[in-house]
């Protein structure tokens, strides 16, 4: 036998040790795996911990609830469950509100399928006039916050149930009733019109990709138009559509601001509502309760999307070689198409930002006179207010909301960028495999849980001293801390697959020529990815723009940020200002958007859920 | 120039080992190529050369220097081993252009500006990309992005270059060229040289010795005319020769195998434990007749059943006793589709196999005695 199997012989017993050396001695050659696992306990702080924080909220009793519970405080208790689930406001508290976010969610879903599913149609595989110009146009809605179309419907819509400036159609003399002013019918088209956009994109992206060799095939063998609609092409769309539905339901589990703006004259609860009551009327272990029922769901969905997407992908054969993609002629119908696709732009876009635009430079609503036009509420001084007597853009506090905005969403972005990189790279190169597994999962875990419970989570972690860790309520810190948590899923995807696009192969030649690994970091690897850094940082900037859920929770007037200042305008029935400021926020969101995509060259489809 | 020795290496991944027990030497200035089947080890033992894997036991040594043996924990770093790896993908830095690829490791290794400017030109010159210094990687072509990859490994001048399949990418002309370049790289420097490759033609070409891989084993070390006229066992048969050499199982019910073991055993009773016959194609040739064999001569009737022309050279598939073989002429053939004819093979051509797949060596022994 050869030489290296006398030496295991010769050290016996010590041959294990020295087998760990070596080990060891491999394993910690890099910096990789000791990166990564800084990494996991970054995450498992700034993920884990708050949720089960939360988690013992439900079921631990909190200060001030002991005689209640008739426990201590911190002991074991079902009460805040029963509370919830089965005491008498129960109904009114989670029942009610899991109805409404139920069947709000289901009606957007249906009717954003009916018209997205024509546009996506119309869009990808016909002649219509203009159907670049469309693909784009009707992306829009989704670049704008869901609110800012809340906001436009109040403005058209209000009535005197709520008080402050007359809604348009009031003031022209129609009072709309309750049920079309506030509730689930507005909710419901809201949410639709905001999510259609994900129909068009990935059942759009879907339907081009799909082959039309595999529609001709049908035809030979004698299928109708129909027949080849509901046979052949359904099966294979069914995964995009899985999708778009699953992704539009659980971004509805979480919506706060459409519900709270159109929901509350009318006590219209949504689950995002309630939880958002409860936090504020101190009902810390409700809110607990809440919160977990919201992730249980949102966390229920995906699995369940994850079960069906596999067994549809299970056949699925699109775009294999020499696909093709052949448009169907309209004739007739191609003025009618476009004028429908037109239809609903302006219903989803046009209208709701000339409504605002219009609402901002006018004093009394719906009177379209020459002296009724003012820029007052943008400039002005000495307006005719309790407060708030300057135009919005000499206020201070929109400069200080903006400048939060900007500190907190742009700092939030930048490291969540960067440690996606970094939680990339030691993904897909630690040799230490559960380690890659369990940071890949724990900073997915954020996609589960939608904002506003992630908010409850942070707020029940950081609103009190713990250990070292001062109590961060009230502090940027905490803003800063939840935004990057709950940016790290697209942040780490964009890593991850940013690392797995660029392989090894690079990395290693430079390791051969002679190259250390920090020098291989600065030298290859970020410079490489340079590019995917920095969609990796405006994608979740320009989506924390727009953000609310997150805020609404954790900011308090201080900390405003763009979003929770216009909300408190809102509040206080600012209508003019608080639309101004919507309007600011939608107009960063949108050029922000097509600014990132120009400087990026990359598709909003990618962007896609952030 | 150091060579390079493997002990008893072992690698596995997990529970799947994939490479057995490796004992392999390469001589100081030596061109090395590892061929096999893909997934027989030998791009695994490139990168355990490289130190991008490392071993599972056993002793890697680079010279005098062991640079990898888990046996005593010691393991030097890839960057550390002054080695030229080029990849199959090429692995070129993007972001840099090709001057800046090129002079990568002369910057790592502090080489004074003046130096590694002329450096860099030289070796761009003597591979004909002095004049794209300016551009990106992307915007060359797949051979001249090959002759960077090479450039910038040959700058450092290492002592050991390893070539992970570098031509694969290459269309059939160029391919041409760039066996005739590494040939003057490897005449011009007397580099030592492991090069990793599936195709054979490749290997025969390019090495001095060539180590035939499967199933991460070695399966024969020799040069390319051992590899190809004694291979060692049925498997490197197999794999090296295109169109592949015509095996007679020995056992079998056919009438040509019958014909072959009448004849050994009449002729070389000494040889025994036969188990198959390896007959190259072009080992075979036609002929009028039984009449026309000589007396150590095996041969067989047959029916031509297909020519196919490859252009130069023919391949003929003859039909015998319900059998199939090919054989391979240089010379245009004059039968037809349908002839009768006769075969025959020179015993000293045949390939012996025992039962095990492996080569009698007695039998070449007993074939050149008889020859003689």
């Amino acid at each position: 036998m050869s030489k290296a199997s006398d030496i295991s012989g010769q050290t016996g017993g010590s041959g294990r040790i020295t087998r760990l050396r070596y080990r060891t001695r491999i394993a910690m050659r890099e910096p990789t795996t000791l990166i990564g696992l800084f990494m996991a306990a970054l995450f498992t702080y700034l993920i884990v911990v708050p949720i089960i924080s939360i988690l013992l909220d439900a079921v631990q009793t909190q200060f001030g609830d002991a005689r209640r519970t008739d426990t201590e405080v911190g002991e074991w208790t079902s009460y805040y469950l029963n509370r919830t689930f089965f005491s008498p406001i129960a109904r009114d508290m989670f029942w009610e509100p899991l109805r409404n976010t139920l069947s709000v969610a289901l009606g957007a879903i249906a009717v954003s399928l009916f018209v997205g599913g024509i546009l996506a149609w119309l869009i990808s595989r016909t002649d219509m006039f203009a159907r670049r110009w469309f693909a784009t146009a009707l992306i829009v809605p989704y670049m704008l916050p869901a609110w800012t179309f809340a906001l436009a419907w109040t403005t058209l819509f209000k009535n005197r149930t709520v008080g402050g400036q007359q809604g348009w159609f009031e003031a022209m003399g129609f009072t709309p009733p309750d049920w079309l002013a506030y509730g689930q019918v507005p909710i419901t088209i809201i949410l639709a019109l905001h999510y259609t956009p994900f129909i068009i994109l990935l059942f759009g992206s879907a339907l081009r990709r799909f082959d039309s060799q595999l529609e001709d095939s049908a035809q030979m063998l004698g299928a109708s138009r129909s027949r080849i609609a509901w046979s052949i092409i359904l099966p294979l769309m069914k995964p995009a559509l899985i999708s778009a539905i699953v992704l539009i339901f659980a971004k509805c589990l979480g919506e706060f601001g459409v519900a709270y703006v159109l929901g509350l004259p009318v006590k219209f609860d949504v689950l995002a509502t309630s939880l958002y009551r409860n936090l504020g009327s101190r009902q810390t272990g409700v809110a607990g309760v809440l919160a977990a029922s919201i992730m249980i769901l949102g966390i229920m969905t995906l699995l369940i999307d994850a079960y069906l997407v596999r067994e549809a992908r299970k056949f699925v054969t699109v775009g294999s070689k020499g696909s093709m993609n052949r448009l169907t002629q309209l004739r007739k119908l191609r003025l009618p198409a476009a004028g429908f696709a037109a239809l609903i732009f302006s219903i989803s876009v046009g209208l709701p930002v000339l409504t605002l635009a219009l609402s901002t430079v006018m004093h009394v609503p719906a009177r379209f006179t020459w002296e009724n036009f003012t820029l007052d509420y943008w400039l002005g001084t000495g307006l005719d207010t309790v407060a708030l007597q300057q135009g919005i853009l000499l206020t201070p506090e929109l400069w200080s909301a903006a400048w939060n905005t900007l500190w907190i969403v742009g700092s939030a972005s930048v490291v969540s960028g960067l440690l996606g990189l970094l939680v990339g790279y030691a993904v897909v190169r630690t040799p230490l495999r559960p380690l890659a597994t369990f940071l890949r999962q724990v900073t997915f875990f954020p996609y589960l849980v939608p904002g506003i419970a992630f908010a409850a989570a942070y707020l029940s972690l950081f609103a009190v001293q713990r250990g070292p860790v001062p109590a961060l309520y009230g502090t940027m810190a905490i803003l800063i801390l939840a935004l990057i948590a709950d940016q790290m899923p697209y942040a780490s995807r964009a890593g991850i697959s940013a690392m797995m696009q660029l392989g090894k192969e690079p990395e290693e030649a430079a390791q051969v020529a002679g190259s250390g690994w920090f020098h291989r970091m600065t030298r290859i690897v970020v410079p490489i990815q340079k590019g995917s850094l920095v969609t990796g940082v405006l994608l979740p900037f320009i989506s924390g723009i727009k953000g609310l859920s997150l805020f609404v929770v954790l900011a308090v007037p201080s900390t405003d940020v763009l979003t929770t200042y216009s909300l408190r305008l809102v509040d206080y029935n600012y209508t003019q200002a608080a639309n101004a400021v919507v309007l600011i926020i939608a107009a960063l969101a949108y050029f922000g958007t097509v600014a990132a995509q120009k400087l990026t060259k990359t598709n909003l489809a990618e962007g896609l859920g952030g | 120039m150091p060579g390079i020795t493997l002990k008893n290496v072992k690698k596995s991944y997990g529970a799947y080992e994939a490479i057995h027990h490796l004992d392999l030497e390469v001589a100081d200035g030596e061109f090395l190529c590892l061929l096999g089947p893909s997934g027989c080890g030998k791009t695994t033992t490139l990168r355990m050369i490289a130190g991008l894997e490392n071993l599972s036991s056993g002793e890697l040594a680079v010279g005098e220097r062991v640079v990898d043996c888990p046996e005593t924990a010691s393991f030097i770093a890839p960057e550390k081993r002054g080695m030229g790896l080029v990849f199959q993908s090429y692995a070129l830095w993007p972001h840099l252009t090709i001057e800046q690829n090129v002079e990568f490791g002369l910057k790592l290794r502090k080489v004074a500006k003046v130096e590694r400017q002329k450096c860099t030109t030289d070796v761009m010159q003597s591979l004909g990309i002095e004049q794209y210094r300016a551009r990106y990687p992307s915007q060359l072509s797949g051979g001249q992005q090959q002759r960077v990859a090479l450039a910038r490994m040959l700058a450092v001048n290492p002592d050991v270059l390893l070539l992970d399949e570098p031509l694969s990418n290459l269309d059939a002309r160029l391919r041409l060229e760039m066996r005739a370049e590494l040939k003057r790289i490897h005449d011009k420097f007397s580099t030592t040289i492991v090069f990793v490759t599936h195709d054979q033609w490749e290997a025969m070409t390019l090495a001095d010795t060539i180590a035939v891989m499967n199933e991460g084993t070695l399966q024969q070390l020799g040069t390319p005319d051992d590899i190809y006229e004694r291979p060692a066992n049925r498997f490197v048969a197999e794999f090296v020769g295109s169109p592949p050499i015509n095996i007679l199982e020995f056992g079998g019910t056919g009438e040509l195998v019958q014909e072959a073991m009448r004849f050994l055993a009449k002729q070389h009773p000494e040889i025994f434990d036969i188990g198959s016959v390896g007959i190259r194609p072009e080992a075979i040739s036609l002929v009028s007749g039984k009449e026309a064999l000589a007396t150590g001569d095996f041969g067989a009737p047959a029916c031509v059943a297909a020519i196919l022309p490859t252009g130069g050279s023919w391949i003929i598939e003859l039909e015998t006793g319900g059998t199939t073989i090919f054989m391979n002429t240089h010379v245009a053939p004059s039968v037809r589709e349908g002839d009768r004819m006769w075969f025959r093979v020179e015993a000293h051509a045949l390939n012996v196999f025992d039962t095990q797949g492996d080569r009698i060596r007695a039998a070449d022994d007993a074939f050149s005695v008889a020859a003689a």
